[in-house]
């Protein structure tokens, strides 16, 4: 069983170094949630896989794409942020640096990304038109469908750091 | 055998009229606007071809459209600055024409000039610089264009109902037609970005566009971005709307010289403090093969432009874009960033005959006679 369950690793890795290869992309590129969260994670574009998906359709100088991934408040919850009635008083003064590989940041309230709220739609995309994401588009990136600036779509996302401001 | 090439020439010609003007963009791409009142059809970009390599348009019949905008060039010169049919020196660089069709402004310094029918008119009657010297003579070359046996067959065909349809007005809307069907996504970097081809451009290439696409390495996106690379387009929604992308943006003090009259950018026309040494920020598809670089044509390689904006700018300017600052970018990312540029040129516009000058004698089009 054991050893099944390790061919079965050795199959899936094969897989996903072919999928990194085709795709030209680090392969070290994995997305890291941590900071003020009771569980900091380690995603995987398999691990996103695994969790429930949704899209999110966006036109770019007049080319139409459908960005394809997990809202951003399913991966905090996944990491045990806050969030519906849980996501009051000090909690509030809480936000997300989301972070590049480049350095480029960006900041999000946490009461922004609760769809508790405000229906604010934010996607962690890994695919678009139905490939996975490459090149300067990164493995991961956000679409803020409902901003009216695209400098917070931040591509090439590396890293998602919760910060608590009030203890 | 003259009346054959003839007889070959009219039955393309008829075919042209019946067939529908196709772009000939992936899907995936937005259409440009077209004027409700020049609507594109096949034989009025051919007769727009004819009209744009016609030299018969300038004073001395030594220069056309084409001779300031050559396809092999991306449709531009190879010059620093353009030089006019009678030798006088234009004061900016020759813009490329490719995908101007997108374009929100023509020109490098003149917002409001975004008909390409007006802005055919320039070059055709301008006389600060004179540029193909037309003014006064337009009778005389709508004259010879009447007589001329090519262009029998496709003025009243593309303009079909008028009477006389041998006008200025009919000159430069055909002429708009034809630049307006140059359109270019077919280099290697759409395969490799659009087209599913991972080995399209080289690992540098791939190195480069990340730069490029960095706010914080390259940055050069924030200026020249989009499919385009430029700054901003103006497309027609599948509704069939007009829309911007970026109104009133797309032009940049860059710090590339002091601004002194009449290359003052946008200040020029506007006489606003703000907008001196503004210039269009145009697209960087097929810029490898379009030097020299810059306005005034001052940087004669695409190593100069990077070197150029990753020191900043030559010269400091109280209006120079705050996105053109000190950057550390390594002889590595410069070859990287030179790469990606190179991946961006459709080798197949630069020879596609469609546009290509058909009174050359022997061209794909060798079958009509020259003028």
């Amino acid at each position: 069983m054991q050893i099944r369950r390790r061919a079965s690793a050795v199959i899936v890795g094969l897989f996903c170094g072919f999928l990194v290869l085709l795709h030209g992309q680090d392969a070290a590129s994995a997305l890291q949630i941590v900071g003020a969260v009771k569980e900091p994670l380690t995603l995987t574009p398999g691990d996103l896989a695994k969790m429930p998906r949704a899209s999110v359709r966006t036109t770019n100088n007049g080319m139409e794409t459908v960005f394809e991934g997990v809202w951003l408040h399913e991966i905090l919850k996944k990491a045990g942020v806050p969030q519906g009635t849980a996501l009051r008083g000090k909690a509030l003064a809480g936000y997300v640096i989301a972070e590049a590989q480049d350095g480029y940041q960006v900041v999000f309230s946490l009461g922004e990304l609760d769809p508790g709220f405000i229906d604010n739609e934010i996607l962690l995309a890994d695919t678009a038109n139905g490939k996975p994401l490459f090149g300067a588009q990164g493995q991961f990136r956000l679409v803020v469908a409902k901003d009216k600036a695209g400098a917070r779509s931040l591509r090439m996302l590396t890293k998602l750091e919760v910060v608590q401001l009030r203890k | 055998m003259l009346r054959n090439l003839c007889g070959i020439g009219l039955a393309a010609t008829l075919a042209l009229t019946a067939a529908e003007f196709s772009w000939n963009l992936p899907a995936e791409f937005p259409r440009p606007v077209v004027p409700n009142d020049n609507a594109m059809s096949p034989v009025k970009v051919e007769l727009g071809r004819y009209l744009f390599y016609d030299k018969r348009m300038s004073v001395n019949g030594k220069e056309s459209c084409g001779s300031c905008h050559r396809q092999d060039l991306a449709f531009t010169d190879g010059r620093a600055r353009a030089e006019g049919t009678t030798g006088q020196t234009h004061p900016r660089n020759s813009m490329s024409l490719v995908n101007i069709a997108f374009a929100p402004a023509l020109t490098w310094a003149n917002a409001s000039l975004i008909s390409l029918e007006e802005q055919a008119l320039v070059p055709m009657l301008g006389e600060t610089p004179v540029e193909l010297g037309l003014k006064g003579r337009e009778r005389d070359f709508l004259a010879a264009a009447k007589s001329t046996t090519v262009y029998q067959r496709l003025f009243p065909q593309a303009f079909p109902g008028e009477a006389d349809p041998y006008t200025l007005a009919n000159v430069t809307k055909s002429i708009a037609a034809f630049e307006r069907s140059i359109v270019s996504v077919r280099s290697p970097y759409d395969r490799y970005r659009f087209g599913g081809d991972t080995s399209a451009i080289s690992e540098s290439a791939k190195r480069g566009e990340i730069l490029f696409e960095s706010g914080e390495r390259g940055g050069c996106f924030q200026c020249h971005g989009g499919w385009n690379f430029s700054g901003g387009i103006r497309f027609a929604t599948r509704e069939g709307a007009e829309r911007e992308t970026e109104p009133g943006g797309g032009f940049f003090n860059t710090g590339v010289s002091r601004y002194a009259a009449p290359n003052r950018g946008l200040y020029e026309q506007t006489r606003k403090e703000e907008d001196l040494g503004r210039f269009k920020a145009p697209s960087l598809r097929n810029v490898a093969v379009t030097a020299p670089y810059m306005h005034d044509g001052s940087m004669a390689t695409l190593e100069e432009v990077i070197d150029h904006y990753n020191k900043g700018g030559r010269f400091d300017h109280a209006n120079k874009s705050r996105m053109v600052h000190p950057r550390s970018l390594t002889a590595d990312d410069r070859r990287d960033l030179i790469e990606f540029l190179k991946s961006l040129t459709d080798q197949e516009l630069l020879h596609d005959p469609r546009w290509s000058d058909p009174w050359v004698r022997g061209g794909n089009a060798g079958k009509y006679l020259l003028p």
